[in-house]
């Protein structure tokens, strides 16, 4: 199929986003035939990344399979998508996420056929994202991966307990703090504010490299004036970053993942707020070198605070989710640490942490929502001993808290391993410090947590004889994401050779000591 | 079989063991086909394990180290780091040979124990037991074989993470549950430390090899031993090893007595090259050692519960090894280090074996045991006297080569330390079997048995290397250093001393029908001291801090910093309340502002802007 | 008559126009000062067209007066459904928007 072959990065992404269409034809009473499109649509997609992975040459590394289609000429704006290591790893990523967040939305009973178009429309544009090598439509996908989750929170969201208290408890009474349009609106709020400050620079970025190209490649090649870098790298930062969870624009994340549906937490946690944090390094470090270096220490610096700030904050949760979720922005700090450090194993370390910390939420996510649908409560203090009536829950979750608090063998070590080598390379030690100690930390939660839900004497024992282990569908969801973060655990050169290719190449732009490092590795 | 493949089925049996037992569930709801199972590969690397030893015992193999990439890396420039690469792999030589043996057979004796201790458990829960058991050996054993520093922090994780779930096996017991939680926290609190030496280490020397020369050696073993205090439980971070009594008997014999708290010492034994250049952490690590060997041998004088006794001597038996290690002997240590785990697996599994006839952990419940489970008795008199130092038993030898050394090293003050918990060692020793086997029978102790066969056999079989170990010393050493020449010196004549009067003022004490009461009394503060839990309080008192800084955190983020963002769009939306008064919905207003806004910029045009 | 004569003419009655629909209440009263801006534009158009001796402003005027009558059929019809809905042609009327 030469075809499929040379526009396999299109497929890749249009796949979804035909899969959504499709769906606009199906009768929203056929809830079967519309997770089976949904299915397909995505399993496509995983497909078409693995054979991406397999077909990726990892001797001549760069840009393969690149695909051009034409959009505005006359500006200089094309659809065009190709892989590079990155690329590879992160779709992976993406494709395991939809995959099994399709599969873990199996039992969807309100309004399916709305939940799976915008799902998969939010997917393409993550896709997108990944594969993009145009400036302006990398901004557009991105666009289209943020927007749908207003809907799908708004919509199918939960609430969360949270009292009106603190110095700005007259405003708490102004909004429905907690709900599920409050946790929406300002999800999308924050992340569009995000947005415009990127469309500034990205605009700025044009025009200061003559206004003819938005090709990343071509505009990496610019050498944008030092004054221009200066001012834009804190923006593309700060913008991004408000998706990554950047302190302080980090707040949306738990109310967002708490009130998000299992499917969604999934694949925000899981994979969209690594779009804000691959955009930093992608945009952010690649074009504006100087920019990058000069501000690294600030960056940083604020993901220490992420890193620490995150896991003390998670430890004192009781909500299932926010736990959760204060664990993602920590983690996500580890991803910013690492990029931060501007060595070839800090930025191994970072894009392996998406990859890892994505499998790893993942996994998380879906766990929550199945002990949520079976025991209708997310309050810590209520659970207890659940693992009588679901050992195989209880076991996953064990196995994600350890790859979470970086237990090696597990896909959440090497990452925060090579983030912390590369952070004292840097000669940053206290990084390298807060690292360890915000691992340590997660420890300390992540196994309280499992404990006060899983094990000991819970709360009566016939409130939970009603629980279940996980059904037919949910046991893909758990065993793909599991075996992944085994897998990728114990032998992550099967991701990381992907990656090294990658940052070993783009580092030295970024880096400055270039050449002398690229014929050390050889 | 080559050497390498033999390590690497001495490795890899226990892990597909593991995996399999995962994976196919009716074999681990089987219960005994899966216990059977995992024996049946503990069995065979045990093989593998003395097949290696053996040819090294020879004298005609040369260490084996074979290396794979595990992580692609690329350096800072030149230099050192310009070739350095992160690889995992297999060495064997002297040490992980000993080492290996030492860990596939007490693995071996415990899990054919646990057939017979563990047989009353739901046969699904028998099964998840037998998994563990299997990574425990997995991990531990790739521990062992490490070629570098690295290995060795992965093998020491998965052993704490084992430990963890080993420790929690009965996890709806809420105190066991939140001993396996204490237990990762502590050690995992320094493993932070090992974690640090590793990237200081690599980034000095672009290398995880404890053979490399070191500008950095002090803080590298510095940071080395702050993780070894937390596995190998040494003072302040002991106090999750006597809470990790929560486990199954057998679990504690294996993981927390002869093998995985010996990982700490074992670490230093590998690394001996990196602390050989860092004379200061030796000297830290005498001190720390030795009045952890004291202190933790004081806390088992008083304690009432068998497990307890025995947690608490094996911390004092580790601080003996640290202390030798400290004071430069590596042969020491590491000698200890078998000796120890002989016979203090013996000790466990015999306890195991008491608590298993009688139903109970507390001393007090005992007594008389002798004349109803003689085996038994028979075997856990051995292993008390193999701990105590009688001459001629595995603990002697170690014992006296450690003193020596402290001795030759001039540290005077450990040296004092070590002796006076010799005498206490055997004191406590004495106490529990005057009590448990030969003291007046108590209710639970009446009707009292021995157990089946697979809970004896294992017992006879560590007997032997309890009692007789401590003659192949030369020989042992040899396999990795200078062989050592055992001889009674002064000071292990004085340290056999103490340990016989131990033993005859615990025979005052506790074995003379009347007599002694008022030394008892005056162990009382000392009891009350240790039963009240002072250094529990304080580790409940640092959590307690802990959470609450927890809770200012997560408030200020909530109320706070999430306040100010809901704050701007509170502010937004007032801005907006104001400003809709300009919106009257009169037409005519807004020509009114429209005519006056196209006069006033015509205006502009026509005077100012000239 | 010169051109400054044609465009003072049609700035009084663009001025008158504008006073109109400022001060009338009346519905159609407003639309018919509407008509009087309108026309004082179409009265500039022509005039300009003549000066400069070219058709085109005339060309616009003619476009300029059908759109005219368009927009008073849109204006009266609103007017009348305005009335139908209200009873009455007072413009205040009709300010349901702002909310």
């Amino acid at each position: 199929m030469p075809f499929l072959e040379s526009h396999l990065l299109g497929v890749i992404v249009a796949a979804p986003f035909l899969a959504a269409l499709a769906l606009l034809f199906v009768s929203p009473t056929r809830p079967g035939a519309i997770r089976a499109i949904s299915l397909v649509g995505a399993l496509v997609s995983l497909a078409g990344s693995v054979h991406v992975a397999l077909g990726y040459d990892l001797a001549r590394g760069g840009l393969q399979r690149a695909e051009r289609y034409p959009l505005v000429p006359s500006l200089g704006i094309d659809l065009s998508l190709a892989v590079d290591g990155w690329s590879v790893s992160l779709l992976l990523l993406t494709g395991v996420i939809i995959v099994t967040g399709v599969l873990a939305s199996w039992t969807l009973t309100d309004r399916p056929r709305d939940f799976f178009v915008l799902l998969l429309v939010l997917v393409a544009g993550v896709f997108g994202v990944f594969v993009c090598q145009d400036l302006f439509v990398f901004f557009l996908f991105y666009e289209i991966a943020v927007l749908p989750m207003y809907l799908l929170i708004g919509i199918w969201g939960s609430r969360g307990k949270v009292p009106a208290a603190g110095p700005f408890a007259f405003v708490w009474r102004r909004f429905d703090v907690g709900g599920r349009e409050y946790a929406a609106m300002k999800l999308t709020l924050m992340l569009l504010v995000g947005s415009a400050a990127i469309l500034v620079v990205i605009l700025a970025l044009y025009s200061a490299a003559g206004g003819s190209t938005f090709d990343l490649q071509a505009l990496a090649r610019a050498r944008f004036p030092r004054e221009l870098q200066l001012w834009a790298f804190p923006l593309l930062w700060l913008g991004f970053g408000s998706l990554a969870g950047v302190f302080p624009f980090h707040t949306w994340s738990p109310d967002g993942h708490a009130a998000a549906p299992t499917a969604v937490s999934m694949l925000h946690a899981g994979v969209l707020m690594k779009l804000g944090a691959f955009g930093v390094i992608r945009v952010g470090m690649l074009l504006l070198p100087e920019g990058a270096s000069y501000w690294a220490p600030t960056v940083g610096g604020v993901a220490v605070i992420n890193v620490l700030y995150g896991a003390i904050c998670a430890l004192t949760q009781r909500d299932l989710k926010y736990v959760i979720a204060y664990s993602s922005v920590s983690h996500m700090g580890v991803v910013m640490l690492g990029a931060a450090t501007l060595t070839v194993d800090g930025w191994n370390g970072a894009i392996y942490q998406m990859f890892a910390h994505g499998m790893m939420t993942g996994l998380f996510f879906a766990l929550v929502g199945l002990v949520y649908d079976r025991a209708h409560t997310r309050w810590v203090p209520s659970m207890g001993g659940f693992a009588r009536q679901m050992p195989w829950v209880a076991s996953f979750f064990v196995l994600a808290g350890l790859s979470s608090l970086g237990l090696p063998g597990l896909a959440g070590f090497v990452a925060e391993f090579l983030v912390f080598l590369g952070a004292w390379q840097s000669q940053h030690y206290v990084w390298a410090l807060a690292g360890v100690l915000g691992a340590w930390v997660t420890a300390v939660y992540v196994l309280r947590v499992g404990r006060d839900i899983f094990f000991g004497e819970g709360p009566r024992s016939d409130e939970i004889h009603h629980l279940t282990d996980a059904r037919r569908s949910e046991w893909g969801a758990l065993w793909v994401l599991g075996a992944c973060l085994v897998v990728f655990g114990s032998y992550p050169r099967l991701i990381l050779d992907f990656i090294h290719v990658a940052t070993l190449e783009y580092l030295p732009r970024a880096a400055g000591a270039a050449s002398a490092l690229l014929e050390a590795s050889r | 079989m080559s050497p390498l493949y033999t390590a690497l089925l001495c490795t890899f049996l226990p892990l597909a063991a593991a995996l399999v037992l995962v994976l196919v569930s009716p074999l681990r709801r089987a219960g005994l086909a899966a216990g059977l199972f995992s024996v049946a590969t503990a069995l065979i690397a045990f093989g593998g394990a003395v097949t290696l030893l053996l040819e090294r015992w020879s004298g005609a193999a040369t260490p084996v180290r074979e290396t794979v990439r595990w992580l692609p890396h690329a350096g800072l420039g030149g230099g050192a780091h310009a070739r350095a690469v992160i690889e995992l792999g297999v060495q064997i030589d002297g040490i992980s040979a000993t080492m290996l043996v030492v860990v596939t057979a007490v693995a071996a004796c415990v899990q054919i124990f646990s057939l017979g201790y563990m047989a009353g458990e739901p046969k699904p829960d028998f099964g998840r037991y037998f998994t563990w058991q299997s990574l425990f050996l997995f991990s531990m054993n790739s521990l062992v074989v490490a070629p570098n520093l690295l290995q060795l922090f992965l093998g020491w994780e998965l052993v704490g993470l084992v430990s963890y779930l080993l420790i929690g096996y009965w996890w709806s017991k809420p105190s066991a549950a939140r001993a396996a939680m204490k237990a990762f926290w502590m050690t995992k609190l320094a493993d932070m430390g090992l974690i640090l030496a590793l990237l200081v280490l690599f980034v000095d020397t672009g290398s995880f090899d404890w053979t490399v020369t070191t500008s950095a050696a002090g803080a590298v073993t510095l940071l080395l031993f702050f993780a070894v205090m937390g596995k190998s439980a040494q003072f302040p971070l002991h106090v999750w090893l006597p809470d990790a009594m929560e486990g199954p008997t057998p679990v504690s014999a294996l993981l927390h007595a002869a093998t995985m708290v010996a990982a700490g010492v074992f670490l230093v034994v590998r690394a001996f090259p990196l602390f050989e250049q860092a004379p200061t952490t030796g000297l830290v690590m005498a001190y720390v050692g030795a009045f952890t060997a004291l202190f933790a041998a004081v806390i088992a004088v008083v304690q009432t519960d068998i497990k307890k006794v025995l947690a608490y001597s094996t911390c004092s038996q580790l601080g003996y090894m640290v202390a030798a290690l400290g004071a430069g002997s590596q042969v020491g240590g590491f000698f200890h280090l078998t000796t120890h785990a002989c016979f203090k697996a013996l000790l466990f599994l015999a306890a195991g074996s008491i608590i298993h006839g009688v139903h109970s952990n507390e001393l007090s419940h005992m007594g008389g045991l002798w004349s109803r489970m003689r085996v038994t008795s028979v075997a856990f008199l051995v292993g008390a006297l193999a701990l105590a130092g009688v001459p001629g038993l595995a603990g002697f030898f170690s014992k006296d080569l450690i003193l020596e050394h402290v001795l030759e090293r001039g540290l005077w003050a450990p040296l004092g330390a070590l002796l006076v918990a010799a005498f206490l060692t055997a004191f406590y020793m004495g106490r529990v079997t005057l009590v448990a086997l030969f003291g007046r029978p108590s209710a639970h102790a009446e009707h009292a048995h021995e157990g089946g066969v697979s809970l004896l056999a294992p017992l006879v079989v560590l007997a032997v290397p309890a009692a007789g170990v401590g003659w192949l010393g030369a020989k042992l050493s040899g396999l990795y250093a200078a062989p050592v020449h055992f001889h009674l010196s002064p000071v292990g004549m004085v340290a056999t001393g103490l340990a016989l009067a131990g033993l005859g003022l615990a025979y005052w004490m506790f074995g003379a029908p009347q007599g002694g009461g008022r030394l008892r009394a005056a162990f009382a503060p000392i009891g009350r001291l240790a039963r009240s839990g002072a250094v529990n309080a304080r580790f409940a008192w640092g959590y307690g801090v802990l959470g609450g800084v927890s809770s200012i955190f997560a408030w200020f983020d909530r109320y706070v910093i999430d306040g100010l963002m809901n704050g701007l769009g509170y502010a937004t939306l007032a801005l907006g309340a104001r400003l809709r008064g300009l919106q009257t919905g009169r037409a005519q207003d807004y020509v009114y502002v429209l005519v006056a806004a196209m006069l006033g910029v015509g205006a502009y045009g026509a005077f100012w802007s000239r | 008559m010169g051109l400054t004569g044609y465009l003072l003419l049609a700035a009084a009655l663009f001025s008158l126009g504008v006073f109109g629909v400022v001060t009338r209440r009346n519905a159609i009263g407003v639309l018919a000062s509407v008509e009087l801006m309108a026309n004082a534009v179409n009265l500039n158009l022509v005039a300009f067209s003549r000066h400069h001796a070219g058709p085109t402003g005339q060309v616009f005027a003619l476009f300029s007066i059908a759109l005219t009558v368009a927009e008073v059929v849109v204006g009266l019809a609103l007017v009348l459904l305005l009335f139908r809905a209200k009873g009455d042609v007072r413009i205040e009327l009709a300010s349901e928007l702002k909310d």
